[in-house]
């Protein structure tokens, strides 16, 4: 008896080994890059001060401000985007469903490339958009086109996993309950699919916050204009490590909090719903 | 009420199913799985468009094929209630109810949903969510949350698939007291035979998408050729038997089950010793504590009580027929009386009895 829980203990020990020590290892390898900053960044004169710095601050301005407009356009426009996309069958939709995912695989920076070749001031629709007064490129607009460009697909994907799975016999005893469609919509599908919904946006924000190739590409890095956060960072690099520690710490405090607030609210939605 | 022809391309094969309500309250669509029985329903209520035909509710034409005539489901004003009862899992049960009553005033709305809570026994249920509850509790809310907007008429999709027997029969009386109480038309879809029996005044059988009877369902029950229909196995007593004498002139066929238990049927024609089938419903057999004289029912039996169980209205007594001469046959009968006559007669377990059943009321299923 005793000779047999031994050796279960130690055959438990031996799996705990097996699997725990590649998990150690991966911890490691994420968190030692992350505690570096702050290891490095706290030895830096006067970092604390720093990290409300005006040179922090105003890039953190642009960026709250452009992702945060793109996660409203997102919202608003890929909404219909995924539901049609989830429910109804046309001529040519898995063609449509593979160009909406294509962002997802193309290089930022040639997405950033194409949208200054086809914005652009020497492009036919730039040239037009000049003619009223409008220029694109290089401006807070360009950061949001790059910022929608690239993290839009995450939300699609996600918003039309949620519309899949909405019941269809649900809509229609909705309909005979006298609700017109789109009233379903919003009292039924929307609410049913809110979940992935808001998983997709917090996954499209995050990624809009830490977009730099295509914002690079398009519209540049002019500090208190289209510069933000990831874009300050490579600028800062070149002449001061302590404002780029400074900006990295201030970067990677925002993604931990919404990382955990998404959980927590994920978290309530699913007693909600 | 409600009648109409439905054209539609089904699967393999043409939809093509005419039916009407006359002045009945409900109308029972019956067949087997894949029929097109639930393919009509949708198209009552709006959820499919057919190809062709016509259907009218209440007297407004709401689909027309000639004229292009179409009202959206939203509009049309009838209850829906498919096979999965499709309670809204985000919903309260409150909530739920009051889905349908959009634009009412809220007083009212509050009047009707207590109204209906009441009805369903639902009241303690009320600020639960539908995954919570079991499955009868959801039947109810999904009746409920159906009649709420007081529709022109109820469509039901197999109602009680998802129920095991007990909770049929205790349901089955529910809705038999909302078309009662509420006078609400209704059309059941069902492949269920005590369905139709028990709650509709007239239906029609569709099979492959075409109506091969139609009728009230004792008419169609009576009906020996039923075609390739399923058993009616809850017509709560079947007994397997062979002929003894076709009797043109006397209107019955003797049939002898359980061994030698003779019992009369309504005349059809068969050969001596044809086996044959034979139903007859809990609700239609009598019960004497003497053997009854000059009475024009056919079939008296002689039976001991082998136990009695008290339903919500009525009670079921268990019967075991006793051959008049070996006393060998061998046949039970599932009984159905109101309570009061169980008190009445002293009806308990080892009572002699006779059971009393008219001709009318055996139904040859050959």
């Amino acid at each position: 008896m005793a000779f047999q829980s031994r050796s279960r203990k130690v055959s438990e020990l031996r799996w705990a080994a097996l699997g725990g020590l590649p998990v150690v290892l991966f911890l490691l390898f994420v968190g030692l890059p992350l505690a570096a900053i702050l290891a490095r960044g706290a030895g830096e004169p006067g970092f604390i001060s720093r990290l409300t710095d005006a040179s922090v601050l105003q890039p953190l301005r642009i960026t709250f401000a452009t992702s945060l407009i793109t996660l409203a356009v997102i919202c608003v426009a890929c909404t219909p985007v995924s539901y049609v996309l989830a429910r109804k069958r046309f001529p040519g939709r898995d063609i449509v469903d593979s160009l909406v995912e294509l962002p997802t695989v193309l290089p930022p920076v040639v997405a950033g490339l194409g949208m200054l070749m086809a914005f652009g001031q020497r492009s036919e629709i730039g040239q037009a958009l000049e003619a009223i007064g409008i220029s694109l490129p290089f401006s807070m607009t360009a950061v949001v086109f790059a910022q929608i460009f690239v993290s839009a697909p995450f939300f699609i994907r996600a918003a039309k996993i949620g519309f899949e799975s909405v019941d269809r016999s649900l809509e229609e005893t909705a309909l005979t309950l006298g609700a017109p469609p789109l009233q379903v919509f919003f009292r039924i599908t929307l609410p049913l699919a809110s979940r992935s919904m808001i998983g997709g946006a917090v996954l499209s924000w995050t990624r809009a916050i830490g977009e730099f190739g295509a914002t690079l590409m398009f519209a540049g890095s002019l500090a208190g204009r289209t510069q933000t956060m990831p874009l300050a960072i490579m600028a800062a690099f070149e002449h001061d490590l302590g404002a780029t520690l400074a900006l990295a710490t201030v970067l990677m405090a925002i993604s931990l909090a919404v990382l955990v607030v998404t959980r927590l609210l994920l978290r309530r939605w699913s007693v909600l719903t | 009420m409600i009648e109409g022809h439905v054209l539609h391309r089904q699967g393999p094969f043409t939809l093509d199913v005419a039916f009407s309500m006359g002045n009945g309250r409900s109308l029972g669509i019956f067949g087997p799985s894949g029929s097109g029985k639930t393919t009509t329903l949708r198209a009552i209520a709006g959820l499919v468009r057919p190809a062709g035909g016509r259907i009218t509710i209440g007297g407004e034409t709401v689909f027309d094929a000639e004229s292009g005539a179409w009202t959206p489901p939203h509009k049309r004003r009838v209850g829906y209630m498919p096979q999965q009862y499709a309670l809204f899992p985000h919903l309260t049960v409150r909530k739920n109810i009051a889905f349908g009553l959009q634009g009412w005033a809220t007083e009212e709305a509050d009047r009707r949903i207590l109204e209906l809570a009441a009805l369903f026994h639902i009241d303690d249920l009320m600020d639960r969510r539908p995954s919570s509850l079991s499955s009868g509790q959801q039947q109810r809310v999904a009746l409920a949350s159906a009649l709420a907007p007081r529709p022109r008429v109820l469509v039901l999709d197999e109602p009680f698939s998802a129920l095991d027997q007990g909770l049929r029969h205790e349901l089955r009386r529910e809705i038999k007291t909302v078309q009662d109480r509420a006078s609400v038309p209704m059309v059941i879809v069902s492949h269920d035979w005590a369905d139709m029996v028990a709650l509709c005044d007239r239906m029609v059988t569709i099979e492959r998408g075409r109506v091969t009877s139609e009728g009230t369902p004792t008419e169609i029950l009576k009906r020996p050729a039923a075609g390739i229909l399923p058993w009616p196995t809850s017509i709560d007593n079947v007994f397997e038997g062979f002929v003894t004498l076709p009797d043109k002139f006397a209107g019955v066929t003797a049939c002898t089950i359980g061994g030698e238990l003779v019992i009369e049927a309504p005349y059809f024609e068969a050969r001596q010793g044809d086996p044959v089938r034979i139903g007859i419903r809990a609700g239609d057999i009598l019960l004497a504590i003497e053997r009854p004289r000059s009475i024009s029912a056919r079939n008296i039996i002689p039976g001991r009580v082998v136990s009695t169980r008290a339903g919500d209205f009525e009670t079921e007594v268990i019967v075991e027929a006793i051959s008049g001469i070996t006393a060998s046959a061998q046949a039970t009968f599932r009984v159905e009386i109101t309570p009061r006559a169980v008190a009445s007669l002293g009806i308990a377990p080892g009572l002699h009895v006779w059971l009393i059943i008219k001709t009318n009321s055996c139904f040859v299923l050959a």
